[in-house]
């Protein structure tokens, strides 16, 4: 994966659900040679008032159209100047940045967790996992129905629950409280959402495989050796891999200002090593202290 | 006659002359430049025809014009452009080698290093304010014995000169990560960030007080016969002061300036923003400031000024050198846009052939008082 500077041209841009924007850009070089967990970095722009780029998850991605898309909030100048964008309206982006979730060969059910705008991380790997033929649950947990996204945006194949925290839709709850009736079924899950629901999260996976019963059998391969955090292997053997948010600098690792703490002690960028990380390679309590 | 008091060694021949190799300083160096790859020298880029871009040749008259971009730091430290990236805004050189050519970069100034790993501060780290950025990384770097084995090796490879930006809590730290840098083949350079108003520790005390400045200077110039930048902060009542402490102490060139201390408020309105609570202001936002400290540090050293602060544009360079910096550092743009350092270089090129002249540096303290000398007792007068 090589990131690169390209221009993209705006082809729709629409509110999905108030004031949640779903925007398709033709960035054919994205499109081919992005996968699900990555992002790109988005200029706003000139340099008149807002400094800094934009990243958003690769929202989907068509590689017969060259489109991508992107899946945002309008929570502050950046994102609103982006919904002023038109049709035919350019922009510069850096991408495909990060690394993506790894899902394991052997993996048939796949367990999707999202939270609010966490949908637009875990949205394309729900493309790729059915593309791969494997099983998708998705669950999504929102504040109220009128923030859920829309189950037509959704591929069919894909199992859709709602939770809402007020209970307008679907579970009253949290999205965390259906996660323990899927434990069994998934063979991994993948998360996206804040970090208060990534958090517990990863509690809940920690304790499962002794809830479950299951037993390791036979030799550790690679004599047992943990694999180097924000590697491949270390994300693909994971039963929980989440994908982070931080405010971000640069995006390519240069500035250090998007970290997250590992339990090496060692800071690892999100934009670099992340956005996906292997929930238990990652401190979740109490990191700077 | 344009004024020509910041005169550098490289400057002050006649005019018109091509370009000869740089008469060595006269201050002793045991370390002969040549030993350190990226430091030799050369000619500009800019001077090879097929380094400007197709659009900034056609805005030239003269074609042939040789355009010397090319700026001695001292000790031997001269730069093939006067394009610098600045600390903490490159990493080590190699997170943006896909989208930028930074061999054609004037040099690279690496993510503050120090003598042991340091984790940094919580975040969030940076956030982005009018016209600008607040950040607190905090000095976040593996230090400088695990700096030197993972990058050093390939700065050596590189045509770039790479500058190591050294910070610490104590005299000590300076002095021992300068010891360490010592005669590490990649290394072109020092830059000393006594300035950095992200730790609680160290940094920021040395540059608002003109003695710890110039003790820490002497102390790092006893250690080596590196080139050696000193960094300051604008985060003083009078710069001029300290920056002539740090050149009498021995300082090769000044690099103005660090970030301004400010804070950002978060979401809901119950805390700072930051993890740090303070944080460094640095982009567009701080140009003004930028400029009045390399005006004011400018008049009162006869060391090299490298300016930075806000540079988005060639108008921005521009108006550095006009105060008196003969190289300038781009930091925040980078972000939005990591292709400006290289384009920079193409346009400050086109601009010295458009109004005539072989160097930027006679562009060079163009804005300074015009009557050279020493400045008054009041020196120049600063009305906030």
């Amino acid at each position: 994966m090589t990131m690169r500077l390209a221009a993209a041209e705006l082809v729709e841009s629409r509110e999905i659900l108030p004031g949640q924007w779903l925007q398709a850009y033709h960035a054919p070089t994205i499109a081919s040679s992005s996968r699900a967990g990555q992002f790109i970095h988005v200029r706003t722009g000139d340099f008149s008032g807002m400094v800094l780029r934009r990243p958003f998850s690769v929202n989907t991605a068509d590689v017969g159209t060259g489109i991508i898309t992107i899946h945002f909030r309008v929570i502050g100048r950046g994102t609103e100047w982006f919904t002023r964008l038109r049709p035919s309206d350019e922009i510069d982006l850096l991408g495909p940045l990060g690394r993506p979730f790894e899902v394991d060969p052997r993996s048939r059910h796949l367990l999707l967790i999202a939270g609010g705008l966490g949908m637009a991380g875990v949205r394309m790997l729900a493309d790729e996992a059915i593309r791969d033929g494997r099983q998708v649950t998705l669950l999504f947990g929102a504040a109220s129905s009128r923030e859920v996204y829309p189950s037509s945006l959704l591929p069919d194949e894909v199992e859709y629950v709602v939770a809402t925290d007020d209970g307008s839709l679907g579970h009253h709850g949290f999205v965390t409280d259906l996660v323990p009736a899927y434990e069994a079924w998934a063979d991994q899950a993948f998360a996206c959402g804040p970090a208060g629901m990534l958090g517990a999260l990863a509690r809940q996976a920690e304790g499962r495989r002794g809830r479950l019963g299951v037993a390791k059998l036979g030799r550790k391969r690679g004599g047992g050796r943990t694999d180097p955090v924000g590697s491949p292997a270390a994300r693909r053997k994971a039963f929980l891999q989440v994908s982070m948010e931080q405010n971000m600098g640069c995006a390519v690792g240069a500035c250090l200002g998007c970290v997250v703490m590992s339990t090496t002690g060692v800071p690892q960028r999100v934009c670099r090593e992340g956005p996906v990380f292997a929930a238990e390679e990652l401190v979740w309590e109490g990191a700077w202290s | 006659m344009k004024a020509k008091r910041r005169v550098v060694t490289s400057a002050a021949r006649p005019a018109g002359a091509k370009r000869q190799p740089l008469a060595r300083r006269s201050r002793p160096t045991t370390a002969a430049p040549e030993s350190r790859p990226g430091v030799e020298i050369r000619s500009a880029p800019a001077s090879r025809p097929t380094d400007a871009s197709d659009a900034s040749r056609a805005a030239a008259g003269d074609l042939d014009r040789e355009i010397d971009l090319s700026v001695d730091l001292g000790r031997g430290l001269v730069l093939p452009n006067p394009i610098l990236v600045a600390s903490g805004t490159f990493g080590y050189g190699v997170e943006y080698g896909d989208v930028v050519d930074i061999d054609r970069l004037g040099a690279i100034c690496c993510k503050g290093t120090t003598l042991k790993p340091r984790i940094g501060n919580p975040t969030p780290r940076v956030t982005e304010t009018p016209g600008g950025m607040l950040n607190s990384i905090g000095l976040q770097n593996p230090g400088v014995d695990a700096v030197i084995e993972k990058y050093a090796r390939a700065w050596a490879g590189w045509k770039v000169p790479v500058i190591v930006n050294v910070a610490g809590e104590s005299v000590r730290d300076y002095v021992e990560v300068t010891r360490r840098l010592e005669g590490v083949p990649g290394i072109a350079g020092i830059e000393l960030n006594i300035s950095c108003p992200n730790v609680g520790q160290g940094g920021l005390q040395f540059a608002i007080d003109a003695g710890a400045a110039a003790e820490v200077t002497a102390a790092v110039r006893r250690a080596t016969d590196l080139p050696l930048l000193v960094k300051l902060s604008p985060n003083v009542a009078d710069i001029r002061p300290i920056a002539r402490a740090i050149a009498d102490a021995g300082a090769d060139a000044l690099t103005a300036i660090n970030t301004l201390s400010g804070i950002a408020v978060a979401p809901g309105r119950t805390k700072p923003l930051l993890g740090n609570i303070y944080g460094g202001l640095s982009g567009p936002a701080v140009k003004p400031v930028a400029l009045r400290i390399v005006y004011e540090a400018a008049q009162v050293v006869t060391i090299p000024v490298v300016a930075i602060g806000g540079v988005t544009e060639l108008a921005d360079v521009l108006d550095f050198l006009a105060v008196g910096a003969i190289a300038v550092q781009v930091g925040t743009a980078i972000f939005a846009d990591p292709t400006l350092p290289v384009r920079l270089v193409d346009e400050l090129a086109a601009e010295c052939r458009r109004v005539g002249v072989t160097s930027h540096l006679d562009l060079v303290g163009t804005a300074l008082p015009k009557r050279a000398g020493t400045p008054s007792a009041k020196g120049v007068e600063y009305r906030p």
